[in-house]
């Protein structure tokens, strides 16, 4: 059986010989490297691939902790796991390589294969990376993953690691870069530095990381682009109506608005700074007649939505942001 | 996979190669013994100039030769574990092994055996080398024959601040009015440095304290592993003595955080360096105290830490020289 399996598999690298010319570096089509010239092929191509690599890798910062993104566009345009971030038009903050912050809003995703999009919205012009259009890796190839592992390090920066794609299957790459907590989301480059995957789990095992191929992203690009939620679980879960809430009692007043008549502890409205007594006169923007208004507005919304309160306290008016909690 | 399924698999091979075994063999995993081949220089020099240190038969750690008549260095806090210290070098087994020196800031001890004609490691002159450049560890080891991993260089030198600070590793009591001692960690300073349960800390480093905010703010910026003055008082005796500080999550279990554990066996002592260099090589904890190579067989550092899933650390050569010469002095060389 052994026998098969090799000779099978030297019949399979002549097609890829063939075609090695195009900018793919031979080491790749060789089952192992063998000489000290191999391994300086792959170090010099690693080295010279990482610095617009790095400078393309961000840090995503979520409520509910960090994962890691790599910009594909010179606007801003950012490519990250569905379970980072984990729903459509969320505000989080982009961290550049030298600790830069930025406003981002997150796009479409793709959530049966881990796949997401974001958008910075500070204008400016972004390093970025291109993608392998192509799909043309292949099992054995030299990759190397990027990703700020355990959340973001000014000191340290975004850690490389290196490694080969050790398995294909079900719309997975596996290699053998060792990933943790905070890569997820972050890019798997290929050795000419072209964009193959983004890092989605790990296994048990030391070895054992999956990333999602680029070809997921192409196939759901302008869906994600238009913010649409493409697919159902497991690692993204659409958000369900009527689930989020603010944490205050209210009464009508017959002058328009409604009066608030208690602020519940700990609750999302006691955290925006309301107190017992304020006059809430716009949620989102329409004027409040009656309680029933209020939660009407509310049951269409969903736990994490952003909603904006105009407020008057004392004749003094004021707008307020907050995000619902989870019922 | 049963004997249909491997059939099925091999003839879908045939009629479409590149679809074929979508499964890389180990041995041509980075970790595999065919890619590991690529590396016999380095791997020479592991073979002669690293060091095996076991407790009884068991692997405990690895070592830097660095004299021809013994000397070597290793991992303190992984040695001063092992019961039965022995140490291999090449094919040579020491059972005669002596901890001459021990410093805490680096967590590295200096070992003395009985030997002559060593090949002590060859240092590089820097470890500034670009990230992404080859790397060499120790792995496992056979009786006779060092084995190798590879790895890269993986992100930028710096310290590794200590894990929750540097502390006394005492416990006070909290219902005395001064600074009594209700505990001693084990594995603390304190304990080295012989205080007891009962003595009271009177002053750090000159400097008055009388309650647990102004120890925190006598120890604020230490580092682990310096020194501090401390005066304390049993029964009526005032006594001043140096006490080393140590990493607080080396002593008191640190909580398992969810990327600790998919991180395998990791090293305890793992923060409080001065400086590290980065690397991505799958050690374990079992595997530090040996020399980082480059593909030239150079020495870059010392394996200290395996920090994580996705992080391992390495004392940077001109660290390590300094390291070296000093603790040869200080024991007497």
């Amino acid at each position: 059986m052994m026998k098969f399996r090799l000779i099978l598999t030297v019949l399979a690298l002549l097609p890829w010989c063939a075609f090695a010319g195009d900018g793919r570096l031979y080491v790749n089509d060789k089952k192992a490297p063998d000489s000290r010239k191999d391994l300086e092929v792959i170090q010099s191509a690693l080295e010279k691939a990482l610095p617009q690599a790095r400078a393309a890798t961000v840090c995503i910062e979520i409520s509910e902790g960090s994962g890691t993104g790599v910009i594909v566009s010179p606007e801003g345009l950012v490519l990250t796991a569905a379970h980072v971030s984990s729903g459509v038009k969320k505000k989080v903050t982009v961290i550049l390589e030298d600790g830069t912050r930025l406003k981002a809003e997150t796009l479409g995703l793709v959530a049966d294969k881990d796949a997401a999009m974001l958008q910075i919205t500070e204008k400016g012009t972004y390093p970025f990376v291109d993608l392998d259009r192509d799909a043309k890796t292949q099992l054995g190839d030299w990759v190397f993953a990027l990703g700020h592992s355990g959340g973001f390090d000014k000191e340290r920066g975004s850690v490389v690691r290196l490694g080969r794609l050790v398995r294909i299957a079900d719309s997975t790459f596996q290699s053998d870069c060792m990933l943790i907590g905070g890569d997820s989301g972050g890019p798997l480059f290929d050795l000419s530095g072209k964009l193959i995957g983004i890092h989605s789990r790990v296994g048990q095992q030391l070895q054992v990381n999956m990333h999602v191929p680029m070809d997921e992203f192409i196939a759901n690009w302008d869906g994600m682009v238009a913010g649409e939620f493409i697919g159902e679980g497991p690692y993204a879960q659409l958000p369900v109506k009527g689930t989020g809430f603010l944490g205050l009692a209210t009464e009508s007043r017959p002058e328009g608005g409604l009066r608030v008549t208690k602020v519940g502890n700990k609750s999302p409205a006691e955290g925006a700074g309301i107190k017992e007594g304020d006059i809430i006169l716009k949620l989102n923007g329409t004027e409040l007649e009656s309680r029933q208004q209020m939660q009407d507005l509310l049951k269409e919304m969903s736990a994490g939505d952003e909603v904006t309160l105009a407020t008057e306290r004392d004749g003094k008016s004021e707008t307020l942001t907050l995000n619902l909690g989870e019922r | 996979m049963n004997a249909n399924r491997f059939l099925a698999c091999l003839f879908a091979c045939l009629v479409i190669p590149v679809a074929a075994q979508q499964s890389l063999e180990s041995a041509y995993r980075t970790t595999g013994s065919a890619v590991v081949a690529a590396f016999e220089g380095p791997r020479s020099v592991l073979q002669t100039s690293s060091a095996v240190i076991s407790d009884g038969r068991k692997e405990a750690g690895y070592g830097v030769v660095i004299s021809p008549d013994g000397h070597i260095l290793t991992k303190a806090s992984e040695v001063l574990e092992v019961k039965s210290l022995n140490v291999t070098v090449d094919r040579t087994k020491y059972d005669d092994v002596k901890i001459l020196m021990i410093d805490p800031t680096w967590d590295v001890a200096l070992l003395k055996v009985e030997a002559s004609g060593l090949v002590p490691v060859d240092f590089a002159p820097t470890s500034a080398v670009p990230q992404g450049s080859w790397v060499v560890a120790n792995g496992a080891t056979s009786r006779t024959s060092r084995r190798l991993l590879a790895g890269i260089v993986s992100a930028k030198i710096r310290e590794i601040p200590a894990a929750g600070g540097a502390v006394l590793g005492v416990t006070l009591n909290p219902k005395s009015e001064v600074l009594e001692i209700a505990d001693v960690n084990e594995k603390s300073g304190a304990k080295e440095a012989g205080l007891q349960k009962g003595d009271v800390i009177l002053s750090i480093n000159g400097k008055k304290v009388e309650n647990i905010k102004e120890v925190g703010e006598a120890l604020k910026d230490k580092k682990a592993g310096s020194m501090v003055k401390l005066t304390y008082r049993r029964d009526t005796v005032k006594t001043t003595l140096d006490v080393r500080l140590s990493v607080r999550g080396e002593m008191y279990a640190e909580q398992v955080s969810r990327n600790d554990q998919m991180s395998g066996d990791f090293s305890p002592r793992r923060s409080g360096f001065p400086r590290v260099m980065q690397h991505d090589i799958l050690g374990n904890r079992k595997v530090q105290g040996g020399p980082l190579l480059d593909l030239d067989g150079h020495c870059i550092g010392m394996n200290i830490a395996r920090a994580n899933r996705a992080e391992s650390f390495a004392i940077p050569v001109e660290d390590l020289k300094e390291l070296s010469a000093r603790l040869m002095k200080q024991s007497g060389n």
